[in-house]
């Protein structure tokens, strides 16, 4: 694979992390209304729903799931750089490249893994909400797990291949 | 070697990898399940590790999904960064600050009081300390504060949450401790135990809290008096007009009125009064024209960020304590207790030591989940009061969030602290407030009235 694949490769990485957080942006502010139109209904009018419910847990799911890739894009995760912050930036991109190749890219298959057949029996059963006048379709609500899985290990590639760069070549300029 | 010294030495590997891994300064989320995963391949490879504890885990992270109390989490955040972004927090401050006139240390005391109530509105760890540290950090800054001070202040006013009610910990820990009374009564052959409830325990931790409240304001002024230049007074008060305060102090106090007010009546979950305050945060910045749809998008994307490391932390921790169980990490500690010497006292100063180590590791939740349950029953069949051991644990893990270089509360900050501002600041500027902890928690351990006296005043 040439060196311009590759920068290809970051850019659609990039561009795709972008467009699920930006979604998942979206998600936030209307996770904000269902909630406050549910606190309304129930206050004001003495109404419920039992699907409005589970939709604002539907929309929270779907924020920060497909928040993990875009989270680690920022550079929001939090980490103890009590030890790091002394070192030189190209230690630090080694490091963070073992990182990414023993700890996350792991992490990520093993989720996408261990996720498959609970996600695939939901399928297979068209699995819906427990409660009665609860959402249908809660297997689409689980594939969010594998999905959100492969969105972040897409992600920590990406990282991983800058990391390699910078671990090489020293910072970009 | 048998399985049991076998497992042991997993679980010392288990330990030993984790703090490697955040020592290595990797995100702390992908440490925690990542170290979890290595330790539990390795046993499988060994043959020592039943793959069949890690099937829990798709169902865990469900579990987390579609839990109501945690969707608390990024409704929180968005009232933090609404207030923020749209500088009403900062008006609020500024104004609570000009309201002490030029006194020096006014603005440490304004984010502890601001903190406190704020932190008694969430309950919960992660989202004080990030819409504290959002708001109220820069704010310091600017005005010359020492950041040692400054980030010490925000993590302990932060972590209060737990300890003033309505804090989530309570709950949580109000149940578990129900059920580990009612087992420890049956054991004793008492068949019609009493009980003990949430709103025990909500009136037990009552009066510690706003008894560590005191203690951090008399620290904050002790400070400002020894040691001004940590604390200055604002350089540039103007002197403001009765309308421009209140132009200022009202959303805020209108908020937490809101919030506050309506979890404490019982008349909201902790999810709907959070819903309440990001809408009032949102009406509010667009009644004093500081919203735009671009503002508001930011907002929501920020929002994203936030709660989504604060969920890869609960997430990797799941992880990380269902192969602590499969190695056996908890059979061994009730191997370990019972086996200790010094009766009561014994039994609780080892948990509470317990608690507070693992309060380096793992979350408060799983905390709450994986000791109480088999430390509890122990502790309570020796007679030890379970709204006054409830409090000691409150307080003791809100100490352990506190202490470096792993208290949850300093990843927090750290995640959205400016890189100005040092970790070895926010380290050091903790260290007074871990003190005023432990006191606290020397009050409680003397003199039990202090837990137990509100409870059987109200419920007798």
């Amino acid at each position: 694979m040439g060196l311009s694949r590759i920068a290809a490769l970051l850019r659609a990485a990039d561009a795709l992390t972008e467009a699920a957080g930006r979604l998942a942006g979206l998600l936030a502010l209307a996770l904000v209304a269902l909630s406050f139109g549910l606190v309304l209904a129930r206050y004001a009018l003495g109404l419920g729903s039992v699907a409005a419910q589970e939709g604002v847990l539907w929309l929270h799911a779907a924020l920060f799931l497909l928040g993990l890739a875009y989270a680690l894009k920022h550079g929001s995760h939090v980490r103890v750089d009590v030890f790091s912050q002394r070192w030189a930036p190209r230690t630090r991109a080694w490091v963070e490249l073992a990182g990414m190749v023993v700890l996350l890219l792991p992490l990520c298959v093993f989720m996408i893994a261990m996720s498959w057949d609970y996600v695939a029996a939901s399928w297979a059963a068209r699995e819906g909400s427990r409660d009665p006048g609860g959402l249908p379709g809660w297997y689409l609500l689980k594939s969010l797990l594998p999905l959100s899985a492969a969105l972040l290990m897409l992600q920590a590639v990406a990282q991983t291949l800058r990391a390699l760069r910078t671990a090489l070549e020293g910072p970009p300029a | 070697m048998s399985l049991h010294d076998q497992h042991v030495l997993m679980l010392v590997l288990l330990l030993l990898g984790l703090f490697a891994g955040l020592a290595s300064g990797f995100p702390v989320a992908f440490v925690l399940g990542g170290v979890a995963l290595l330790v539990a391949g390795l046993g499988m490879a060994l043959g020592n590790f039943d793959a069949s504890f890690l099937e829990a885990f798709p169902n865990r992270v469900f579990g987390v999904m579609t839990n109501e109390t945690l969707v608390a989490v990024p409704l929180f955040v968005f009232m933090g960064i609404m207030l923020e972004r749209s500088r009403i927090a900062e008006s609020l401050l500024e104004a609570v600050a000009s309201l002490f006139g030029r006194k020096r240390g006014g603005l440490v005391v304004a984010v502890l009081l601001v903190g406190a109530l704020l932190a008694a509105s969430t309950g919960i760890v992660g989202a004080t300390v990030v819409a504290m540290g959002l708001i109220s950090l820069p704010t310091m800054l600017r005005n010359g504060y020492c950041p040692r001070l400054a980030s010490g202040a925000i993590c302990a006013s932060g972590t209060l949450g737990q300890v003033i009610p309505p804090s989530i910990v309570l709950v949580l820990l109000g149940d578990q401790l129900g059920n580990a009374y009612q087992q420890a009564q049956l054991k004793q052959g008492i068949f019609a135990p009493e009980s003990v409830s949430v709103s025990d325990l909500f009136a037990g931790a009552l009066v510690p809290g706003l008894g560590l409240v005191v203690l951090y304001l008399a620290y904050a002024l002790w400070v400002a008096w020894r040691q001004p230049e940590r604390a200055p007074a604002l350089r540039d008060v103007t002197p403001r007009s009765v309308g421009d305060l209140a132009k200022a102090i009202l959303p805020a106090l209108t908020l937490i009125g809101l919030v506050l007010g309506s979890i404490l009546a019982g008349i909201a979950t902790a999810s709907e009064a959070a819903a309440v305050g990001a809408v009032g945060a949102t009406a509010f910045a667009a009644l004093y024209g500081r919203l735009g749809a671009r503002r508001l998008l930011e907002v929501g994307t920020e929002t994203v960020k936030v709660t989504a490391m604060v969920f890869a932390i609960l997430v990797g921790a799941a992880l990380f304590s269902l192969v602590f169980r499969g190695y056996g990490g908890d059979a061994l500690v009730h191997e370990v207790l019972t086996a200790l010497p010094g009766g009561k006292w014994g039994a609780v100063v080892a948990v509470m030591l317990l608690m507070f180590l693992l309060g380096f590791v793992i979350d408060f939740i799983e905390i709450i989940f994986v000791v109480v349950p088999i430390v509890g029953p122990v502790l309570l069949a020796l007679g030890v009061d379970p709204v006054w051991l409830g409090v000691m644990m409150a307080v003791n893990l809100q100490t352990s969030f506190l202490t470096p270089p792993f208290g949850f509360a300093l990843f927090y900050l750290r995640g959205v602290a400016p890189p100005e501002v040092l970790t070895s600041d926010i380290y050091r500027g903790v260290v007074p407030f871990i003190g005023l902890q432990l006191l606290m928690l020397a009050l409680v351990a003397a003199f039990p009235v202090l837990a137990t006296g509100l409870p059987d005043w109200l419920y007798g």
